[in-house]
């Protein structure tokens, strides 16, 4: 402390007025003629519409040796149908003041539309055209395909991502889809064309096994007519969805060092699986994560950042990869990725590993303290409010509810159960989360420099891997 | 808040008030009660533009030193207050401002305001040796996360290293040099404070759910004796021609995935009608996947993976339009590069299409509907009219001045500033990571 004197009035720290209710929206849940499922969800003042579209589309449907056939036809939709050109379709899209954006995950296919209100008919009958009558081009498809292997090498040179996908590696096994790159390799992006896009789009895309999810200010919108008119307009058969198939992971702790001669700094990423939000455990588990290494005041950043000055900020975190309701009580269950993820400078690698494992064994002997675990309730229920205030936060959580085959009220639940989580609860879901013998680490970085002292670490064996 | 489709194109029935206390501190009131959430966005007037030769970096530095604890917030109490309040906050340092923030859940609006008082008067009592040498080692760690351990990472600092000349107050990125975070001292930290953070020289922006008697009373009674003080100089001029003359030009031979060609044109300043004129033509030219740019090179030519421009608005120097492609498989820089000239010089010729015009009206249109449409996001536009322009308002007509621009006025700006001659361009040309390294250390560059 310095004696700087202090010049202002010093007042104590005030408290807390009265908490106006607030309450994760219930959205209203419908069909259509054609099968389509609609949730919708009036949010008052929010003028941009958030659009959420899931495909029971998933990565494991791919066919053999054409991984990323998913991720192109996700691509494909909105380049070009029966109406438009590509090059007209993104003109029309951008006409209204909207984005779109498709991507294919684990779970299937999901198409983000953000449009102000005033131009929602105009941007949902885009859409419906995307999803009904998409031209899959030879050339378009091409074009495609080509760009997808252009940005390969723009993912394995960046730190995050080649970490990301070499964990997926070590911990599935190769036959599982799981094991290899969501958006494909260059090995079989190489061989998608338009026949290859089209018959997975057939077999696959349907409104009967699909969902929308439309969010904002709708006042003043007939939605029911601009749905009839869009999206109830898209016609499928009907089709069982298929079976999930169970996850296994190999999370022996080991050390895999993916080379990377000279950089300055090592990315680290250190994961397993574990349950999904299915689980009782999933509230404690999200407490007891947040505790770890939720923020910069989490037990990790308190160390490693505030402390020691290793790293611009480590955190840790569960996602889930694929789920859905379990057919029968105690039936196959999905899976989350419960991953630690930073980056520390490459000379204190040893040392910032070394104290990220202290942590973990701490934690697992001492457990959390209730001080740790109300904080931690406290942010997690209190930033709902905030972290909903827009409509595309909202639509993204209850197409992520749908995908995962929650119930509709999942996260208003959630938050009632987070508040009713107990320390000893938090802690037994972060230790059994985070075990320090079964924990796979990734580290991108400077082989030459950073081999010896992790191997001095024992956190396991260590292999080195080129880059 | 209750606005109509229609009223997009106006304020959206968004107001502010305005208020002064007196020892200079500017306060700007907004309220919605649509959520029961309220946000308060400080913006300091000190940016990188304000860091003397040596010193690069401080302003950023100073930032993470303003979540180390004050007289009555030992350690990082700032993050565990708000974070325990169930509140969300940050700070940013750029070329021009600084800017801390809170979002909260409305009953806890006083929280954020004492805890931003408490650092504005008394940070001095709390700073000390072990949080400068920490938050030195994180900023670090920063620098090498976002830039030197990315591929073309440092690609913003050497475009604007090339587009403003030697010794202009832009010249350098707000994250500075590892060499100038290892020469910063307690005493650097101590003077930047005792220089910038003073209430006359900051805005403070309350906007959602509140009462704003009761929040003016609260800020009046939790800021109202911080002490104004005047050291503060005015940064040196960033003025400068309305275009370069010639064109700049660094070959960058680094280990990235593909070849790039990224340019910076020296656009007007921001707060000006040409400035978003300026915005318009780099959308029709490179914003989105309708735009020309990535009709041609994407989608036609198929030479590149990615091609878009964006715009980076400065009020204290000419704006930067900042062009980034990244060429596909096999393809080579100067083609991608006479694509670009050839597309540019046609634009210039003839201007936007009425449809064009549409378009990128529409999207500037949904990217301000988004940031106005949180109450964090209200809260920073509300801050930078009022430290940059003077005047907060202008925040909630800036929709409608995008929207009064006609289509010459987008050509004429493409006509005068989208030229050869007006631009600091970057090539990449990839090399192996051993190569690199010799090079880097041939040229003596940092690293």
């Amino acid at each position: 402390m310095s004696d700087a004197a202090v010049t202002m009035d010093l007042h104590p720290q005030p408290q807390p007025g009265e908490a106006r209710p607030w309450a994760f929206p219930a959205p209203e849940r419908g069909t259509l003629g054609n099968g389509l499922t609609v949730l919708r969800c009036h949010r008052p003042g929010q003028q941009v519409v958030a659009v959420e579209i899931f495909l029971d589309a998933p990565l494991d449907a791919e066919p053999e040796g054409l991984d990323g056939v998913a991720t192109i036809m996700a691509r494909a939709l909105h380049e070009g149908t029966d109406k438009h050109s590509a090059e007209e379709f993104a003109a029309e899209l951008e006409r209204c003041g909207a984005t779109l954006d498709s991507h294919a995950d684990h779970p299937g296919v999901r198409i983000s539309l953000e449009v102000p209100v005033s131009r929602l008919p105009k941007a949902l009958g885009l859409l419906a055209e995307a999803l009904r009558a998409p031209l899959f081009a030879d050339s378009e498809v091409e074009r495609l395909v080509r760009n997808r292997l252009d940005e390969i090498p723009h993912e394995t040179a960046n730190p995050a991502r080649r970490a990301a996908k070499e964990l997926s590696r070590q911990l599935f096994p190769a036959s599982s889809r799981m094991s290899r790159p969501r958006q494909g390799t260059e090995e079989t992006v190489e061989g998608i064309d338009s026949a290859a896009v089209r018959a997975f789009y057939e077999a696959h895309v349907r409104p009967a096994t699909a969902t929308a999810v439309v969010v904002g200010d709708l006042e003043g919108v007939d939605l029911d007519a601009v749905l009839a008119d869009t999206l109830g307009a898209w016609t499928g058969d009907s089709a069982e969805s298929r079976p999930m198939p169970p996850i296994t992971a190999d999370d022996t702790g080991r050390v895999v060092i993916v080379d990377r001669p000279g950089a300055v700094q090592t990315q680290l990423l250190i994961g397993r699986i574990g349950p999904d939000r299915h689980d009782r455990v999933w509230p404690a588990q999200v407490l007891g994560t947040y505790c770890l290494g939720g923020t910069l005041t989490s037990r990790l950043d308190r160390v490693l950042r505030e402390e020691k000055g290793y790293t611009y900020g480590v955190r840790a975190f569960g996602q889930v990869l694929r789920s859905d309701a379990p057919a029968s009580p105690g039936g196959a269950a999905g899976a989350s990725m419960l991953a630690i993820s930073g980056s520390v400078d490459t000379p204190h690698t040893g040392p910032a590993l070394d104290d990220l494992f202290k942590v973990l064994r701490t934690l697992a002997a001492e457990g959390l303290t209730d001080a740790e675990r109300d904080v931690a309730v406290q942010n997690l229920v209190g930033v709902a409010p905030l972290k909903y205030e827009t409509a595309a936060s909202v639509a993204g959580t209850l197409a992520d509810q749908v995908e995962q085959g929650l119930p509709d009220d999942y996260q208003a639940q959630l938050y009632a159960r987070l508040a009713g989580t107990g320390t000893v609860e938090a802690t037994a879901a972060v230790v059994s989360a985070f075990p320090v013998d079964r924990l796979v680490t990734v580290l991108v970085g400077d082989a030459s420099e950073i081999e010896e002292p992790v191997r001095a670490l024992g956190i396991g064996e260590v292999t080195v891997v080129t880059g | 808040m209750g606005h109509t489709a229609t009223a997009q194109a106006g304020s959206g029935g968004l107001t502010a008030t305005e208020h002064r206390l007196a020892n200079g501190l500017r306060v700007v009131l907004s309220e919605d009660h649509l959520t029961p959430v309220a946000a308060v966005c400080l913006w300091y007037d000190v940016g990188s533009r304000h860091e003397v030769e040596g010193r690069t970096g401080l302003a950023h530095l100073f930032e993470h030193l303003m979540f180390q604890g004050s007289a009555q917030v030992p350690g990082n109490g700032h993050f565990e207050l708000v974070q325990g309040a169930g509140g969300s906050l940050n700070g940013t340092t750029s070329f021009e401002r600084t800017n801390y923030f809170e979002t909260m859940p409305a009953h806890q609006l006083e929280l954020a305001l004492w805890l931003e008082a408490d650092r504005m008067g008394s940070l001095l009592s709390a700073l000390d040796d072990e949080s400068m040498e920490n938050q030195r080692d994180v900023v670090k760690n920063e620098r090498r996360q976002r830039y030197d351990n990315v591929p073309y990472g440092t690609a913003f600092e050497k475009l604007t290293a090339l587009a403003y000349p030697e010794g202009h107050p832009y010249h350098h990125t707000p994250i500075g040099s590892m060499a100038d975070l290892d020469a910063a001292t307690l005493e650097d930290a101590r003077n930047f404070f005792r220089t910038y953070y003073a209430p006359n020289n900051a805005v403070l922006s309350v906007v959602g759910d509140i009462d704003p008697e009761r929040t003016l009373a609260w800020i009046e009674k939790y800021f109202g004796s911080i002490p104004m003080h005047d050291g503060k100089q005015p940064p040196r001029d960033g003025t400068l021609p309305e275009t370069i003359g010639e064109q700049l030009r660094e070959v960058v031979e680094e280990d990235v995935p593909a070849r790039a060609l990224m340019a910076a044109y020296r656009l007007p300043h921001d707060g000006t009608r040409e400035a978003d004129a300026a915005d318009l033509a780099l959308t029709v030219l490179g914003g989105g996947e309708s735009s020309r740019l990535h009709n041609r090179l994407v989608r036609r030519d198929r030479t590149a993976v990615a091609a878009g421009f964006g715009l980076l608005r400065l009020a204290g120097a000419p704006s930067l339009g900042w062009l980034d492609v990244k060429t596909s498989a096999g393809v080579e820089v100067p083609d991608i590069e006479a694509a670009v000239d050839e597309e540019l010089a046609r634009f210039a010729a003839e201007g936007p299409t009425a449809e064009e015009m549409e378009r990128a009206q529409a999207q500037l249109e949904r990217e301000w509907l988004d940031r106005l449409g949180t109450v964090a996001g209200r809260a920073d536009e509300l801050c930078r009219y009022a430290v940059l322009f003077g005047d907060p308002q202008l925040a909630l007509t800036a929709v409608r001045r995008v929207l009064d621009v006609t289509a010459e006025e987008v050509q004429a700006v493409a006509k005068a500033r989208l030229r050869p001659d007006n631009r600091a361009v970057l090539v990449y040309e990839p090399v192996a990571a051993a190569e690199a390294e010799d090079n880097d250390d041939a040229e003596g560059t940092d690293q």
